[in-house]
């Protein structure tokens, strides 16, 4: 139930209403339905819509040393081209795993163009592992 | 690692050219008992597969440490994102996880190198006998053959057993249920049928596939040993979901089997599929479709439970000789409740198949073995598909052992019968003995024919009842001595001849002559 009021929140939100009065019709709604007990757990459904739909949207671009970004940000160019995003909307994270290279990932693509996938390829190739 | 991985790596290095290609992927959102959630993947399609990434943020040494990828199987499409099921270890899955779109459907691998080997519910070998080198990959969800791809059963299966044989005749492409309690000798009628197979010529023999669907490890393992000892599993492939393996793979097992069965049914060979049993697949799969939160109906199962039957048995089939006249057959089996047979998954599963034979526990403890109860049993499609041979002499022991069966019950109330039912009943009483069998010994269809044409010859109404198994065994060692001519030419010909009945009487009476002993009382 909790889930189909904070959908209904986060719609409201959307299309252009204030937050304050959004919460506010959606208190008065609740009240008229003897359902105001709902709204702390509400509160939390809408907590974990926003992060869903936060992670999203988001897009990010990870790097083997803060050195590579520049370059990355230059490789990664016709993805982001691609997705409509202007590289100032990137985050950027370091994870020195990747060895080298670079890797984006965010709304529902993923270009892995890291070291350590090239590696792990050639290994697997190898191997004859999966 | 060895010198030649280290040879091979330098080799791929060489030739190896980076691409950069964007994937589409989803992440995964919750994760509980081989089910699990995931964002995204909006363009995902139902049945495919997904990889989930392991690596991210671990060291490379780290990531070559892990076995091969996890994959999953989508099994819903919601609207903000997916649910699948694990097609592994799901304690190797974590929220937050990066999980890849593959574009396929699951496949698994086929081919004659599957010959002889136990693969699981994904086809990768588990007999610790390596890798296949070249297998031809199989869709696991495949629409059945259309009317048009196919011909009507007319080509006899021979199972080995008497009892079905001569009253429940199974033919190639046909659907066959087994059903019964537990412990009825479900299992041991489908092994001696896949035994059997072993007495018919290598051009015909069709490849037997038993799926073990929630079994004990140690039951398949018998099984293996068992076909392995008997020189059938050269012939067989055995595809093992054990009780142990997540609900997700006992509910691919028997599609990952008739898969495997397809390539030789698309190569024009004959297959013989066994299904270990669809009981414990339907709980598999109401236990999946609950934790996917689809709609529960009758006792828990989700509205599709016919429909994943019928699509698998449906692709049972015999096809045209334009299509290569290959075949799948198939002995699903059923365990049913304290002889419940109006259950929800009998009943659909009956409902689907080309017949029944039904096995009683009561059958079972008085020691009629295979205990099949053949009033009930039936062969729908089959009597076209039997032998000349056996039709001309199984036709009349239905309604003779029937009648038996009638007259049985009146026995224990009446104390003076007139001649013909006491005749009629120690008759029916000794065809019951000659089509008792031992496990694990099939009974190849020359004998067969020979043995129930003695029998209603009433060759053996001079021999005491209990004595009536023993003497037909020792019947058919003569003749296999004696007459082996007759025998080869009721085999060659499938028929039995004016020629070989004045053979069989003859037969009969020499062996009258040379052991008296056993015909002394009436």
């Amino acid at each position: 139930m909790e889930n189909e009021y904070a959908h209904a929140l986060a719609e409201m939100i959307e299309k252009g209403m204030s937050p304050a009065k959004a919460v506010g019709e959606l208190h008065k709604t609740l009240l008229a339905h003897g359902r105001e007990a709902l709204l702390p757990r509400i509160g939390r459904a809408f907590a974990r819509i926003a992060a869903r739909k936060r992670l999203k949207s988001e897009l990010r671009l990870t790097v083997a040393t803060e050195g590579d970004a520049r370059q990355a940000e230059r490789e990664a160019k016709a993805t982001l081209t691609d997705l409509d995003v202007d590289s100032a909307d990137l985050e950027t994270v370091v994870d020195g795993s990747l060895i080298g290279g670079w890797r984006l990932e965010g709304r529902e693509r993923l270009v892995d163009a890291s070291y350590k996938k090239y590696l792990l390829d050639i290994y697997h190739r190898a191997t004859g592992a999966v | 690692m060895d010198a030649a991985t280290v040879q091979k790596i330098v080799r791929e290095i060489e030739k190896f050219v980076p691409a950069t290609e964007s994937e589409h992927v989803g992440r995964v959102v919750s994760v509980g008992d081989g089910v699990v959630a995931i964002d995204g993947l909006s363009k995902a399609v139902m049945g495919e597969i997904v990889h989930f990434e392991e690596n991210k943020g671990k060291k490379l040494a780290d990531a070559m440490k892990d076995g091969g990828a996890i994959q999953g199987l989508i099994l819903n499409l919601e609207e903000d994102g997916v649910m699948a099921a694990v097609l592994g270890d799901t304690a190797r899955v974590q929220e937050g996880m990066t999980v890849k779109s593959t574009g396929k459907i699951l496949e698994v691998a086929s081919g004659d190198e599957l010959l002889g080997r136990v693969v699981n519910a994904l086809g990768e070998p588990i007999d610790g006998k390596g890798p296949f080198k070249k297998p031809t990959m199989m869709p696991v969800e495949r629409q059945a053959s259309g009317v048009i791809d196919r011909q009507s059963v007319s080509v006899p299966l021979q199972t080995g057993i008497k009892a079905i044989d001569a009253m429940i005749p199974i033919g190639r492409g046909q659907r066959e249920l087994i059903i019964g309690d537990r412990g009825t000798g479900k299992t041991t009628v489908a092994i001696d049928t896949i035994l059997n197979q072993k007495n018919e010529p290598k051009e015909r023999r069709p490849i037997c596939i038993y799926v073990a669907i929630g079994q004990k490890e140690s039951k398949t393992a018998r099984i293996t040993q068992q076909l392995r000892e008997a020189g059938a599993l050269e012939y067989s492939i055995i595809v093992d979901a054990p009780a142990s393996a997540p609900a997700a793979l006992q509910f691919l097992a028997p599609f990952a089997g008739v898969a495997i069965g397809e390539y030789f049914m698309d190569a024009g060979r004959d297959v013989l599929i066994v299904y270990d049993d669809l009981s414990k697949q339907a709980v598999a799969y109401r236990q999946l479709s609950l934790l996917l939160r689809r709609p529960p109906g009758r006792e828990a199962y989700p509205g599709d439970i016919f429909y994943l039957h019928s699509r698998l048995l449906e692709r049972s089939a015999r096809l045209s000789e334009e299509k290569g006249g290959g075949s799948i057959t198939a002995l699903p089996i059923i365990e049913t409740q304290e002889g419940d047979v109006s259950g929800y998954i009998p009943t659909n599963v009956i409902s689907i198949t080309d017949g029944q034979m039904f096995l009683i526990t009561d059958l079972f403890n008085k020691g009629i073995r295979p205990a099949i109860d053949v009033g009930i049993s039936v062969s729908r499609v089959g009597s076209a598909a039997q032998t000349k041979a056996m039709k001309a002499v199984a036709g009349g022991i239905k309604l003779e052992l029937a009648q038996f069966r009638e007259l049985e019950a009146f026995m224990q109330f009446a104390s003076d019968l007139d001649k013909e039912t006491a005749d009629r009943i120690e008759s029916g009483r000794r065809m019951v003995e000659v089509l008792k069998q031992k496990n694990g010994a099939p009974i190849p269809l020359e004998k067969q024919v020979a043995a129930i044409y003695a029998a209603n010859q009433k060759f053996f109404l001079a021999v005491p009842v209990g004595k009536v198994t023993a003497v037909e065994q020792l019947f058919v060692d003569f003749l296999d001595a004696q007459h082996k001519k007759t025998l080869d030419e009721i085999k060659k010909s499938a028929q039995l001849s004016d020629e070989s009945k004045k053979d069989l009487n003859k037969a009969m009476e020499e062996f009258r002559l040379a052991h008296p002993e056993h015909f002394a009382s009436k």
